[in-house]
């Protein structure tokens, strides 16, 4: 069975094709292209500046993916796209070509929940069995596990998405949104040597990110370093407790440093209350290497492992659509022509797993 | 009469812990004129044993004094004395005394002794103490703890007048009420100088 | 990994030295447990030891290390004073070892409760009307749904009795409420064992333990939101009880004055929590 999977919920458009080759062989990944939509420094990106990105792309991307892939239309058995969660009209621009696609080519439709298809992209590229899954991104900050039939939410945020503090923090600093803000502000994090004190907000497993946005949005404004970086900034001598001030290298490593604690701390909640040594951590910013080391020292505490993959799999792609889909399509899974719709709103619990045990 | 001493090894701790009770003590001014003056042979924890609840409540005071010592955390002279202040709720030293500690006027007397060197045992305390205090021996127990104890007074420092019991789970009502000051009492103590 | 190669970190100072090792009963998120005595061998304990996270920087983790140990043993010293059924304090040391340069290792040692843990329990109940789903009747049915509400109600009043004493536990699962035995009880509640085939004994009264994560507090949101993360711990850990959940709150409105306000928060605390999968 081969699929093509087409994801556009928020600022990266993808397309990619699984195959699930007949004799029950490992799926393999024929091609996975991707364009993103780079908002200037100090903006985050517009839901309709965003479609307009997506519009004008995907025809173009869907071309390349079936080049690179070497097979004809012929080959494909279903095509898969976000039905949600995302940004609405993104999302409704890439229903429509999946559509277009859908009738020009007489395959049926498979709309997938983004969230599974991070979920089992992951799986499939780790190999991790039954982890205890960390999913975050610019919209989603969740720590899910599967039981019965459905991957259910054990924590999530209360109310702002961890991906979506980094990125306003970087607004705030005016730091690149190439190739991603979080990408820049772990960059600059490595620079950083004191850490201030943030809140540190856990409610059980959920967490909290906007009161530490608001903190750090009013430290930078405090010592005067927020907005485009300034040439004269020196590390001070002394420390913030003694009169000193904070760099912006030391912000951005303070933030993610709480942070991640919380979604490390709120993860390993988890595990202990399902039993389960494994954790995968799946979305944008899963592919933060501190955030993957923090959460392989407790993993290793704990006598397991983490399991997290590079930018290929974590960020927004159009495999993970497609693997996700192929799934569903498996179990006999159709999304008729007229329910082809999308929804901004999606619980990944919402999805009925029919295809794990 | 031979004093009573009951030596316990307290679960952790690696140092034996000897306790008397007196009733009936005549000599208490005499007996804190030995600690005012620091007189080294009455290096003891002496505490008014109508401020005790029960056996927890001393020997919970004894554990954290000991623990504290052991970890270098000592706020007074020495274990002795920091035994009378962990019976305390507060971070004054000489509140804890006034409270808990020996007065003139002291009728039934807790002593306690921590072997803080080895050549302190069960029979030079209670051989010194047999010498040294005039007063009727009794077993270190609930039951004569109980007799002497001055419920109210202690409630009032801890700070525990108000103390409410849940209704429902009250077979015996007095027993629980008990157990639940007792258990509070406790709860104070570890808690003391928490900041 | 195998549980006979897993070495917890060592114990903190008294218990490195002590001759009758504390037994590690589980390794929870934050804090290893492990089941003791106080005083005496005779009376059971249960020690909480901190162990530094080696994950966190040093700085934030003797931070949180510090205040979560103090703001728990203050919690249930202040829920145990209000009457609440909940472990008594016996023992505490939050300096960890070694001080500020030190590994962490910061401990309370707490009464220990006799008797299964809800999780246990509803699991129990769980597997017990499937592996009979054919053959129990309708009145069967009933009978066991009505022990199963009578038992949520009881964990409604246990909680509202926890926030009347101004309390907010903040980590509500089934595995931090105990179902402990009446003393006297039957012989299978007071083992919580012996269980396999019945449907389990809902005897005894609701403890709450583990208050790690508890706070001090009366604001109507810290309540609602106890009461949100319990609701979704139901909702994970034990689908069959989910539909029940109402008798829950049933009991948590009778518990206290002012419980309705709660109540009503919890509705907005649900939409604010169900729509937060809005953007991929």
């Amino acid at each position: 069975m081969l699929a093509i999977g087409l994801e556009g919920s928020a600022n990266k458009l993808g397309v990619g094709i699984m195959l699930h080759p007949d004799d029950g062989s490992s799926p393999q990944v024929l091609a996975n292209v991707r364009h993103t939509y780079v908002s200037p420094p100090g903006e985050g990106f517009l839901p309709k500046d965003t479609a307009r990105h997506h519009r004008a792309w995907v025809a173009k991307l869907v071309k390349k993916t079936l080049r690179e892939a070497r097979i004809s239309v012929d080959d494909v058995d279903c095509i898969c796209f976000t039905k949600g969660p995302g940004m609405g009209a993104p999302l409704q621009s890439v229903a429509i070509a999946a559509r277009m696609l859908s009738l020009l080519w007489k395959k049926p439709l498979v709309g997938v929940n983004h969230c599974v298809g991070h979920i089992e992209m992951g799986r499939l590229i780790t190999g991790a069995t039954n982890p205890v899954v960390l999913y975050v991104s610019g919209g989603n900050t969740q720590v899910i596990a599967y039981s019965s039939q459905r991957y259910r939410i054990f924590g999530e945020t209360l109310d702002i998405a961890v991906g979506n503090c980094l990125d306003r923090f970087a607004r705030t600093l005016h730091i690149s949104n190439d190739p991603a803000p979080g990408y820049n502000i772990e960059q600059l994090a490595k620079k950083g040597k004191q850490l201030v004190d943030l809140p540190y907000t856990v409610k059980g497993m959920d967490c909290s990110f906007s009161g530490i946005l608001a903190a750090i949005d009013a430290l930078a404004a405090t010592y005067g370093i927020n907005g485009p970086e300034k040439d004269e900034e020196v590390d001070s001598e002394k420390s913030v407790e003694e009169g000193g001030k904070p760099t912006r290298a030391d912000l951005c490593f303070s933030l993610q440093e709480t942070i991640f604690s919380m979604l490390v701390e709120t993860t390993e909640r988890a595990m202990a209350h399902v039993g389960s040594k494994e954790v995968l951590i799946v979305g944008g910013v899963g592919c933060n290497e501190r955030l993957q080391e923090m959460m392989g020292i407790m993993a290793q505490d704990r006598g397991g492992s983490v399991h997290a993959t590079d930018e290929r799999f974590c960020i927004d792609n159009g495999i993970m659509i497609a693997q996700a889909g192929l799934l569903a399509y498996s179990t006999g899974f159709r999304t008729p022509l007229k329910e082809s719709s999308c929804t901004q709103r999606f619980r990944t619990d919402d999805v009925y797993v029919k295809w794990r045990d | 009469m031979s004093a009573a001493v009951e030596t316990l090894n307290l679960s952790h701790l690696p140092l034996p812990v000897h306790l008397a009770l007196f009733q009936d003590v005549h000599n208490a001014p005499f007996l804190r004129q030995q600690l005012i003056s620091g007189n080294s042979d009455f290096e003891y924890a002496l505490i008014d044993a109508s401020m005790i609840l029960s056996r927890s409540h001393a020997l919970s005071a004894v554990f954290r004094a000991v623990n504290d010592s052991l970890n270098g955390r000592l706020k007074s002279r020495n274990v002795h004395s920091e035994i009378v202040y962990s019976l305390g709720a507060t971070n004054n030293i000489a509140d804890s005394f006034r409270k808990f500690g020996i007065t003139d006027s002291t009728k039934n007397l807790l002593v306690v002794k921590v072997s803080v060197t080895p050549d302190i045992t069960h029979d030079s305390v209670a051989a010194h103490l047999t010498q040294s205090i005039e007063g009727l021996p009794a077993p270190f127990t609930d039951e004569s703890l109980s007799g002497v104890s001055d419920i109210s007074k202690i409630k009032k420092a801890y700070k525990l007048g108000a103390l409410s019991v849940a209704a429902v789970d009250t077979t015996n009502g007095t027993h629980a009420q008990d157990r639940k000051l007792e258990q509070s009492v406790l709860g104070a103590i570890a808690l003391r100088g928490a900041t | 990994m195998h549980p006979e190669t897993y070495k917890p970190p060592a114990l903190p100072s008294p218990f490195s030295t002590t001759t009758s090792p504390p037994s590690l009963i589980t390794q929870g998120a934050e804090a290893h447990l492990y089941k003791t005595c106080f005083l005496a061998p005779d009376t059971p304990a249960a020690l909480k030891i901190r162990p530094a996270k080696a994950y966190r920087h040093p700085i934030l983790d003797r931070r949180l290390t510090r205040q979560r140990i103090l703001q728990e043993a203050r919690c249930l010293a202040k829920s145990l004073r209000e009457g609440v059924n909940v472990p008594a304090v016996w023992a505490l040391d939050w300096e960890g070892q070694g001080g500020e340069s030190g590994n962490g290792g910061a401990w309370l040692l707490m009464e220990w409760i006799d008797g299964p843990v809800m999780r246990v329990v509803f699991e129990r109940w769980e597997k017990f009307l499937k592996r009979n789903q054919g053959s129990l009747s309708e009145e069967d049915v009933a009978g066991e749904e009505s022990r199963v509400r009578g038992l949520m109600e009881r964990i409604g009043r246990a909680v509202g009795g926890l926030h009347k004493s101004g309390v907010v536990h903040g980590d509500l699962t089934t595995s931090n409420l105990i179902l402990r035995p009446f003393v006297g009880g039957s012989e299978d509640a007071t083992t919580g064992e012996g269980e396999g085939e019945g449907s389990p004994s809902m005897e005894g009264d609701v403890v709450l333990i583990d208050f790690g994560l508890a706070a001090q507090s009366a604001q109507p949101e810290d309540r609602a939101v106890d009461l949100y993360v319990l609701e979704r711990a139901f909702g994970s850990t034990h689908p069959k009880t989910e539909p029940f959940f109402d008798s829950v709150l049933k009991g948590y409105e009778q518990s206290y004055k002012g419980a309705n306000v709660t109540l009503k928060r919890l509705e907005d605390v649900r939409l604010r929590g169900r729509k937060k999968s809005m953007i991929g």
